[in-house]
């Protein structure tokens, strides 16, 4: 009876132990990922956080987000970074306000064996993840395209993003490197819209009454304002060159006698890196810790350009967004799931 | 005791609010520890010494609205100048720098004092002007740090004969913080200079007919100011190991934790310490809210409901008391 009675014991001991063993593989399924970026009120940026989530509730592996989303500098960003290592998160994605401003809490983080992953653009701390649109080829692709479209020579003006943001300077490089091989083309007016919309409208309203001639303008992705304002001018078109923000992409079909060129920038980048995150909280890591996704250019004067603007056009998204909403091999979710922007808690 | 405690009570309460949010976000996260405690300080570092500017300037019955641009173009000053430069070379940097913030915090009492133009006015002028400073020294983020300021504000202090599990509470950034506060705020405190401010402040005609200088003080108010500006752009440059030129949100911050912290925006009553206990306040919120992944939305809603509600509830604390 005895024997029986502790036998019912071990049995019982087996049973938990196998059960605790089961909870802990089950919880290398729920992650918690934090999430830091510093602009707030931007298309783009929406989107990017709309992916996060989607695909944080795609993957069914995250239980829990923390997101950290507001506007603020570098001190603040870093600020934030710690407050989610203090949240105890698996793994952070952050889009970095500056290359190298917040690496000290990023090496903090890797070193309490948080998985860091930077989208959209470049950190310096080696122990981070990338995972970037290529942002060189980004500003090259759209230069190359609009001054050849200006025949080679002429004025262009140079609209750029935010000042010392690393996705611009790398924007530039490419920008530089397409100028270099068009020594005819010049740069008559360059200015930093710090990617908001209503900063870049007037800087071109401003240009404009100058009465300075120009044949063509390079956008760093606020696009569909400037050509509301060539037009609202009533400024002769120039061909334009803008990211594949939906209300940009609209325009290169319906505005008569627009050229101009979308190269592909997708905000579901964000989405990547949750699942570059994920990968890596698996024990998949990447063989470089900078992956790079090569964006495209459609353009609105062949033929093949037309086609796939027109496959890609999106009425119904948020003008702002971008219409590459998902990013093949890198996010799982539904266009239906990234436009209701919820996370797994939400 | 009891009536310093009395005479002291928004401070009191402030304090008393601090330890409440700190047990909070104990059980909100309960591994929340000693590292947690050094990043809020960390964090706190610029908006303390924002607030600290603030806080002498709205004293002496102004307002500063330059603060956050001035924090800007020190914080540039000093990051391009210890670029690729020696370590020593911060040595110079660093009183170089206060006294650039020195100066143009005088620069703005003697514009107010000599134009006579309300404060508001002349210090928004001057918010434009050193914003375009700051983009002249440097046009992006860039610039670097000299190690050892960076690693002034990292990690703890070690006290030899007390335990680490104490030390581990003090972090570098917080003794930074209270040394560099307490070496002009208690000085100036004891001084007739002190008692000037708060007189101006308080009343300009009674000060002037009691014989204060009233427009030296003021100059003498907003020159601390900008000491103060000029030591919040610093901690900047050292937890980032840059320098940005777009003031960074000090300015509205600044504001939020002077009000919070029991300073009257007409001038004359408050202190130092309540407006940096708030910086801690406000910090620690946001901690918390980060901690329970509340929609990034809706966080500065609360904030801002919760400033209101504190200063509503002290207000009327204040009334009742009055009352016979």
């Amino acid at each position: 009876m005895r024997i029986v009675k502790s036998l019912g014991w071990l049995s019982l001991l087996a049973g938990t132990a196998l059960m605790a063993s089961a909870v802990g593989s089950m919880a290398k399924d729920s992650y918690t990922i934090g999430i830091s970026n510093t602009v707030q009120g931007n298309g783009w940026r929406e989107e990017m956080v709309c992916a996060m989530k989607a695909e944080a509730l795609a993957s069914g592996k995250v239980t829990k987000l923390n997101i950290a989303h507001r506007n603020t500098d570098a001190a603040g960003q870093l600020e934030d970074i710690r407050n989610l290592i203090s949240a105890g998160v698996d793994a952070i994605v952050v889009n970095p306000s500056d290359p190298s401003g917040v690496n000290a809490a990023l090496k903090e983080a890797t070193d309490k064996g948080i998985v860091v992953v930077a989208v959209d653009q470049g950190v310096t701390e080696p122990s981070a993840y990338v995972i970037s649109n290529n942002q060189e080829e980004y500003g090259y692709l759209g230069a190359k395209w609009l001054f050849t479209q200006m025949g080679g020579k002429g004025d262009v003006v140079y609209m750029r993003g935010a000042a010392g943001a690393s996705a611009d300077s790398d924007r530039d490089k490419g920008f530089k490197k397409a100028l270099a091989e068009f020594p005819d083309v010049k740069v008559v007016h360059e200015v930093y819209t710090g990617w908001q919309q209503d900063q870049a409208k007037q800087q071109i309203l401003d240009f404009i009454a100058t009465g300075t001639p120009f044949n063509g303008i390079w956008t760093s992705g606020i696009d569909n304002v400037i050509v509301d304002a060539l037009q609202e001018s009533q400024t002769p078109l120039v061909p334009v060159v803008g990211a594949d923000n939906a209300g940009f992409v609209g325009q290169l079909s319906s505005v008569e006698g627009l050229q101009g060129a979308a190269v592909t920038n997708p905000g579901s980048i964000g989405g990547a890196g949750v699942t570059l995150a994920l990968q890596i909280l698996d024990g998949k890591k990447p063989a470089d810790q900078t992956v790079l996704v090569e964006p495209q250019i459609w353009d609105n004067t062949t033929d093949e350009g037309k086609a796939k603007l027109k496959a890609a056009a999106d009425p119904s998204l948020n003008p702002e967004w971008p219409v590459s909403i998902s990013i093949p091999d890198w996010t799982t979710y539904t266009k239906e799931q990234i436009v209701a922007c919820k996370g797994p808690a939400d | 005791m009891t009536s310093f405690i009395r005479r002291q009570s928004w401070v009191s309460g402030l304090f008393a609010l601090l330890v409440v949010l700190f047990i909070l976000t104990r059980i909100i996260q309960p591994g929340y520890g000693s590292g947690d405690f050094g990043s809020l300080a960390r964090a706190a570092l610029p908006y303390a010494f924002a607030v600290a500017a603030q806080t002498v300037v709205v004293i002496a019955g102004g307002i500063d609205l330059s603060v956050a641009s001035l924090m800007a173009l020190t914080s540039v000053i000093a990051a391009s100048m210890m670029n690729s430069a020696s370590e020593e070379y911060a040595l110079f940097v660093v009183p170089f720098v206060l006294a650039v913030g020195f100066l143009v915090g005088a620069l703005n009492g003697l514009l107010i004092v000599v134009t006579r133009v309300p404060d508001i006015v002349v210090t928004l002028a001057t918010l434009f002007i050193l914003q375009g400073a700051a983009l002249m020294v440097l046009e992006a983020p860039g610039g670097a740090a000299a190690e050892w300021l960076k690693a002034s504000i990292v990690g703890t202090v070690a006290i030899p004969g007390i335990p680490e599990s104490v030390t581990a509470w003090i972090p570098k950034a917080l003794v930074v913080l209270l040394v560099c506060l307490g070496l002009v705020w208690i000085p100036l405190k004891r001084s007739a200079l002190g008692l000037s401010i708060y007189a101006i402040g308080s009343s300009e005609l009674a000060a002037f007919r009691s014989g204060v200088s009233v427009a030296r003080t003021r100059i003498a108010a907003y020159a601390i100011g900008g000491l103060f500006g000029a030591m919040g752009g610093l901690s900047l440059t050292m937890s980032t190991g840059i320098g940005a030129p777009i003031p960074g949100p000090y300015l509205l911050a600044s504001v939020a934790a002077v009000v919070l912290g029991g300073v009257t925006l007409g001038g004359g009553k408050g202190g130092l310490v309540g407006p940096i206990v708030a910086v801690f306040i406000l910090r620690l919120m946001r901690t918390d809210l980060t901690l329970l992944a509340i929609d990034p939305n809706v966080t500065s809603i609360v904030e801002g409901t919760v400033m209101v509600a504190v200063v509503m509830l002290g207000a009327f604390l204040a009334m009742r008391e009055r009352r016979p």
